[in-house]
Order: structure tokens, then sequence, then C-alpha cells
């Protein structure tokens, strides 16, 4: 068969700019659904994760349900539920790009709430017995000893889940945002090149981890992880 | 059929939409698919997982760099794109009667079994180049100065224990694949996500149809990790040393 | 002591969600003009895979004919309202429509809806603005001619469309492959991976004029199905339903449809599909005098 890379050079724009980026009429883009999702799905993480470490039970077993739950189902089921469901309890217009970040941001949470709280559980308890020994309040405990040191040790994990994560943005393209892959499927359905498009988007996506994981080992060395295991 | 103030918006529940005009049956024949998807994909993403992780720990270095270009390559790019690139991308390199005949015989189903066990395999082979690295390298020692061959060393001692030391993070990856199982619908596979959109769209009842999905996956995930926390428990190794990885599912 | 403190935190945050989430829901109730006012957004769901009604034409701008009506509809609301009103196009494709429109994400679907009847149980349609039947789009020379050739032959369609629900429930000795939408369907037609692909015949005339290389391309069989469209907004919302209404009741009075349809349609416009006598004889009797 003949390669016809002339669809990349006459639509990259369109794939680049609107797709990955979100610049253009479409809104969407796959960076800006990305950035936002690992933001919050980190902070909502830390969050469940500390009530599954909680010791009373009615903060822990909804905790441990959330993310028993969210771990069972296909992240696709989790977007259909918000896509369909969110604006009937709601009664609100929702944009896609709004359902996406919801989505992704519950969903992820729940495997972030695992890093974390395998994180914590990491740090050893003498850290806990010096800092409850100096009179510092369970927050306080939290926010300056232990966090800091099991964000250390919980890198490699999260930078994997983050890589996880901004794979799993291509998923938007089920419910229609504008990201990379439905760019891709736009253009494809035009000028009917599905090799020369996928692969060329599966380079870009390819690019964008690699960077991410590379980022992750430079930022590991630089803090110097006292467990040592590689990622 | 009451409507029910669900939320404060009325909402008419029919469960029985779940059954009646053969919804059930379609109920029954997604998952019939997603498993017999899932099961043919775990069965290659294992293969190439052991083939391909063992590749990684080899003590040359071609091998070494070829299994790691095959991890990173495909590990790197979301599975949906490998559906559409080997449902619609990679047949157009075959010649016609190829096509032909591979679109006959269920392209649609045999693509995504080949997306998702390459795009696992990769995921399996870092689970096993993590469990036999974990290893000491000592047995690899022992083993070799006992008259084994390589590959029979890795065949006899390593790989035994290294797939033992695996069963956590390895049924996590299992089923990371049996959800991911779910992506099939873009590319035309009826499976079990598919079918509650179609019964979604046949009677308007998403809350009742997604309902039925969701706990179909629940039920197989947790019930998956439950008979693997068995095996694990009934192979392991008193002694050995600490687990790669907890049980997660 | 602190923790009984972050417990009553916790406790009061999650009254506080539920709460505002039931509150929220009771928003519901308000007509489809009120909320365009209150919002200042009317938001209409199109197709984007869906030439000449919905699509994305190469300059990647997101036009279509009826985008073009429904910027007529959005010409009247801002007259009606008297106060300027934001045009805002969403995604949709036939297994979201009915629920984006119902649960307010939308205020009118503008795409390539069949008005039915079934459909009528879920939302209120306009008058009809197009109609055709639908057909099968094959490669040049393909043996496939009509609906009774496709027996044992894989036909391709979208999941939602009144023309799988056919396909499936007259015809199950064909095998059908049923796919998300427009794109997958069409590009597994132009690799063979399908014989055919069903949809009505002015969308399948869309695809073929911009495919690659039309002339590949031929659309067979007679209409195996009537397919009337209209535009689909919430139940019961008569006032909105007027202003819909009478907009093409105007713009078909007026000629600004017919301008339109030859933008489209006409011989130079997107799709060549050449208005016949008895479409236009139904137009024009929809108009109903003032």
């Amino acid at each position: 068969m003949t390669f016809d890379w002339a669809v990349i050079v006459s639509n990259w724009k369109f794939l680049i700019l609107q797709g990955l980026m979100g610049i253009g009429a479409f809104g969407g883009g796959t960076l800006r659904l990305a950035i936002p999702a690992i933001v919050l799905g980190f902070m909502l993480g830390v969050v469940i994760g500390l009530c599954r470490l909680a010791q009373r039970p009615w903060i822990r077993y909804p905790a441990v349900l959330y993310v028993e739950f969210f771990r069972g189902v296909p992240l696709v089921m989790v977007i259909f539920w918000f896509w369909f469901l969110i604006p009937q309890m709601t009664g609100q217009r929702l944009p896609e790009y709004t359902v996406a970040l919801t989505a992704f941001v519950v969903f992820e949470a729940a495997y972030l709430a695992e890093i974390v709280r395998a994180g914590i559980q990491s740090v050893p308890r003498s850290q806990i017995d010096a800092a409850a020994s100096s009179g510092l309040s369970y927050l306080q405990m939290m926010r300056h000893v232990i966090l800091p040191q099991a964000i250390r040790n919980m890198i490699p994990s999260l930078v994997t889940q983050f890589i996880v994560l901004f794979k799993d943005t291509s998923l938007a393209s089920i419910i229609g945002m504008m990201d990379l892959t439905k760019a891709a499927q736009i253009v494809s359905q035009r000028e009917i090149r599905p090799f020369e498009l996928y692969l060329f988007i599966a380079v870009v996506y390819w690019i964008c981890t690699y960077s991410m994981s590379r980022f992750s080992r430079r930022l590991e060395l630089r803090l110097g992880s006292p467990m040592g295991n590689p990622a | 059929m009451i409507p029910v103030l669900f939320l404060g918006l009325s909402y008419d529940f029919r469960w029985s939409v779940l059954w009646t005009d053969g919804h059930g049956g379609w109920i029954l024949e997604g998952v019939l698919t997603t498993l017999k998807l899932s099961a043919l994909g775990w069965v290659i993403a294992c293969l190439l997982g052991i083939v391909f992780g063992a590749m990684r720990t080899a003590p040359v270095r071609i091998i070494r760099w070829a299994g790691a270009a095959y991890v990173e390559f495909f590990r790197n790019v979301p599975l949906l794109v490998w559906l559409f690139f080997w449902y619609f991308g990679a047949p157009q390199i075959l010649p016609q009667s190829a096509q032909e005949w591979f679109n006959r015989h269920g392209a649609e189903f045999w693509s995504a079994v080949l997306g998702l066990s390459v795009y696992h395999g990769a995921r399996m082979a870092e689970v096993i180049r993590a469990g036999i690295q974990s290893i000491p390298r000592t047995q690899f020692e022992a083993a070799v100065s006992t008259g084994l061959s390589v590959v029979e060393a890795y065949r006899y001692v390593i790989l035994p224990l290294a797939l033992r030391l695996i069963i956590p993070p390895a049924t996590n990856e299992s089923l990371n694949l049996l959800k991911n199982s779910s992506l099939a619908l873009t590319i035309g596979v009826a499976e079990l996500t598919f079918m509650t959109r179609q019964i979604e769209t046949y009677t308007a009842k998403a809350f009742e149809a997604f309902t039925a999905g969701t706990l179909i996956y629940l039920i197989l995930c947790l019930g998956i990790a439950a008979v693997m926390g068995q095996v694990e428990r009934s192979f392991q190794i008193p002694g050995l040393i600490a687990r790669v990885g907890r049980a997660e599912h | 002591m602190v923790h009984r403190r972050r417990i009553r935190g916790v406790v009061l945050l999650w009254v506080a969600l539920g709460l505002s989430v039931w509150g929220v829901g009771h928003a519901a109730a308000e007509t489809t003009l009120e909320k365009i006012g209150r919002t200042g957004v009317f938001t209409v769901g199109t197709r984007t895979g869906s030439p000449p009604f919905g699509f994305i034409n190469k300059q990647n701008e997101w036009v279509g004919f009826s985008i073009d009506l429904a910027k007529l509809v959005h010409a009247n609301i801002e007259k009606k309202l008297g106060k300027s009103i934001k045009f805002e196009l969403k995604e949709s494709k036939p297994d979201t429509r009915i629920p984006l429109l119902s649960s307010g994400a939308v205020d009118l679907i503008a795409g390539t809806m069949t008005d039915t009847r079934s459909r009528r149980d879920s939302v209120d349609f306009s008058l009809t603005f197009f109609a055709t039947g639908a057909q099968f789009l094959v490669k040049k020379g393909s043996p496939i001619r009509g609906i009774k050739d496709i027996a044992g032959k894989r036909i391709g369609a979208q999941q939602g469309s009144t023309n799988e629900r056919i396909i499936r429930e007259k015809h199950p000795q064909a095998q059908l492959v049923v796919f998300p939408d427009q794109p997958a369907g069409f590009t597994a037609l132009a690799q063979g991976k399908v014989d055919a692909y069903t949809n009505d015949g002015i969308q399948l005339a869309g695809l073929q004029a911009k495919a690659p290389k039309p002339d590949e391309w031929e659309i067979v069989g007679e209409f195996y199905s009537y397919e009337p469209y209209g535009m689909a907004m919430r139940k019961n919302d008569s006032e909105f339903r007027a202003i819909v209404n009478n907009t093409l009741m105007e713009a078909i009075e007026g000629r600004e449809y017919f301008r339109l349809y030859e933008k489209w349609f006409g011989p130079k416009g997107e799709v060549p599909y050449p208005l016949s006598e008895i479409v236009l004889a139904f137009l024009l009797m929809q108009v109903v005098p003032k």
C-alpha cells in the first residue's frame, strides 16, 4: 500500500493545536483535560487516602467502599454514568469537558488514594511518634512531617498513575469531547487515512508520556528517594 | 412503572427492561463476549509478558534493548488509539485478499483481542520483570553453576519463583484487562458496555441499564480478585522473600 | 479535640453536598425560554460527522444545513426575549440525543433526527424540515442493490439510529455491525470491513460527496423506511415549540429555507440533491396561514 503522509502535513495544526492543546473553536484538548484532572484527582486522592486510614469506622468505611467500587468498574462505564445522569440530577447543562473532568477526577482519585495510603504507611512509625511527642496536632503532623516524606516515597507510583490518567483522557473522545483522539477520528473520516493518522497520534502520545516518565526519574533523583526501588 | 421522586426529579423506574424483549439475552451475550475477549487477550498477554519480561532481564544487551523497546512503545500509548490503529490502520498494509479474509472472519473481535493483548502484554512484561528482578541474583548463579543453560535456568528456577511473587500485581493487571475490554465497543464489538448502551437507546432507561452493567463488572472483578487471592495462598512458598506488591484489584 | 472537629467538618461537607445536589435538581421545572433567558445561552445539539447537516469542513469549521436553520431560530429567540443570547453548539449523536435534551444539556436538537411516534413519547418535534429515507452506501459495482440483498452480508450502522433498529428487528439474517458513530462506520465501509453502510439517503449522499473519491461509491436501494427530519425539543413546551415552528414556516414562506437549500443541496452545493416535487409540496403545505 502507499503511505500518504500529506494528510498529516495538512492537518497537523488541527490535531496538535485543537486536539492536544484545546486551542480553537471546539474547546476540549487533551492537555487542558489531563492537567486539571491530575491536580484535582491528586487532591481528592489525598483526602480519600487519609479517610481510608482514619480510626473512625464511619469515615473509613465510605472511603473503602469508594475505592473498591471505582476500582471494580471500567472507566468507560463511569464516564457514561456521569454523562447521562449528572445532568438529570442537577438539571444543569454541562459541557463534555466538565463531565469528562468530573468522571476522571472521581475515578482516578480511587487509584491515587491507594497510592497515597501506601505512601503514608511506608513512613516509619517512629516519625509519627516523634512528631506527636513534639506536641504537633494531627493536621500539623500530617502537613509538616508525614505527607512530605510520604510524597517522596510515592513519586514513582504517582507518576505512573498520572501517565495512566493522561492516556485515559483519550476516552473523553467517546462522549464527543474534542481531544487528540477525536480530532484524529474526524480527520480520518474525511480523508480515510487511518494508518498514518493513528500512528501519528500514537507518536504524539508517546512523546508526552515518555517526557513525563523522564521528568519523574529526574525528580526522583533530585529528591533522593530513600526506598531506592525502581518504578 | 410508578414515577418516583429521584433526587427531586421524577423518573419512571422500570427494571423489567433488563429482561423483557430479549434484553436479558443481550446482556448475557454481552457478558459472554466480554469474557471471551478478556480470556483470549489475557492468555496472549501473559505469553507476551513472560517473553518480553524475561528479555528485559537477559544478560545480552541487544535482547534487553529489544524488550525495553516493545514495552516502552506499546505501554505509553492509550489503548483506545491502539484499537483504532489495529482495526482501521494496520490491516491496510496487508494484501487485499488477506484484508478481505480478515473482514469476513470477525475483524472487530480479533482486532480487539490483538489490541488488548499487545498493550497488556507490555504491562505484564513490566510486572514480570519486576518479579524476576526481585529474585536474588544468587539463585540464577546457583542454577547456572549446576550446569543449566541460561534458558533452562529461567525456565526451571527463575520463572516459577517469579510467577508466584507477582500474583498480586498480575491480578491487578488482569482485572485492568477485563475492564479495558469495554473499549472494544468503539470498534463495533458487542460486549457488555455496548449492550448496556443498546438497552439504553432502545428504552431510554439509562439508570437501570447502567446499574446492571456496573454490577456485573463489580461482581466479575471482585470475584476474580477473590479467586486469585486463594490461588496465591495455595501456591505460596513459605519463607520466600517479601512479595513484590500488595494484592489490589 | 482535633478529631471531633475534623469529623464534624467532614459530616457537614457530605450533608452540604447532598443538599446542594438535591436542591439544584429542583431547578428543572422552568420552560425552555425561561432557561435560555436566565442562562443567556441557547444550546443546540447537532452532528459532527453528517455532511451537510452538521459536520466539520476542510477548514475545520462546524457548519451545516441544520445548523443554519438553528441559527434562524436563534435570531427569533433573541427577538422574542429582547436581548442578545449566545449561540452554542454541542455534539449529539443518535445514542445521546434524547438524554441530552431531557437533561437540559441542550435546548434543541437540530441535526438528522427522524421524527417517529415512539420518540414522541420522550420529546416533541418541530415541523418536518427535510424528508428522506433509509438506503445503503456501497462500493461501486457491489452486488448489494437493495434491502433484499442484505441477507448474510455485513451491514454497518450507527448505535441508536432508526436504521439499526429496523435491520435488527426486520432483517435478522443480515450481519449487523454497530458502531458508536459515523466516522467509525464510514471508515469501516471504506476499508471493506462491512459490505454496506446504512443510513438515511441524504446522509449517505453527504458522506459520498465528502469522500476522497466520490466516484467509488454509490447509494443503492429504494427507501426502506421513511425518515422525516424534525428538530426535537423538550416535551410540553408550547411557547418554545411555537417559536421553532414559526421560524421554519417563515423561512419556507420567505424563501430563506430555499436559499439555504440551494447553498447546501443545490447543483453547486456541498451535496447536490434536488428537491422532489412531492417533498416541495409537503414543505409548502406545512406553512399554515397567519
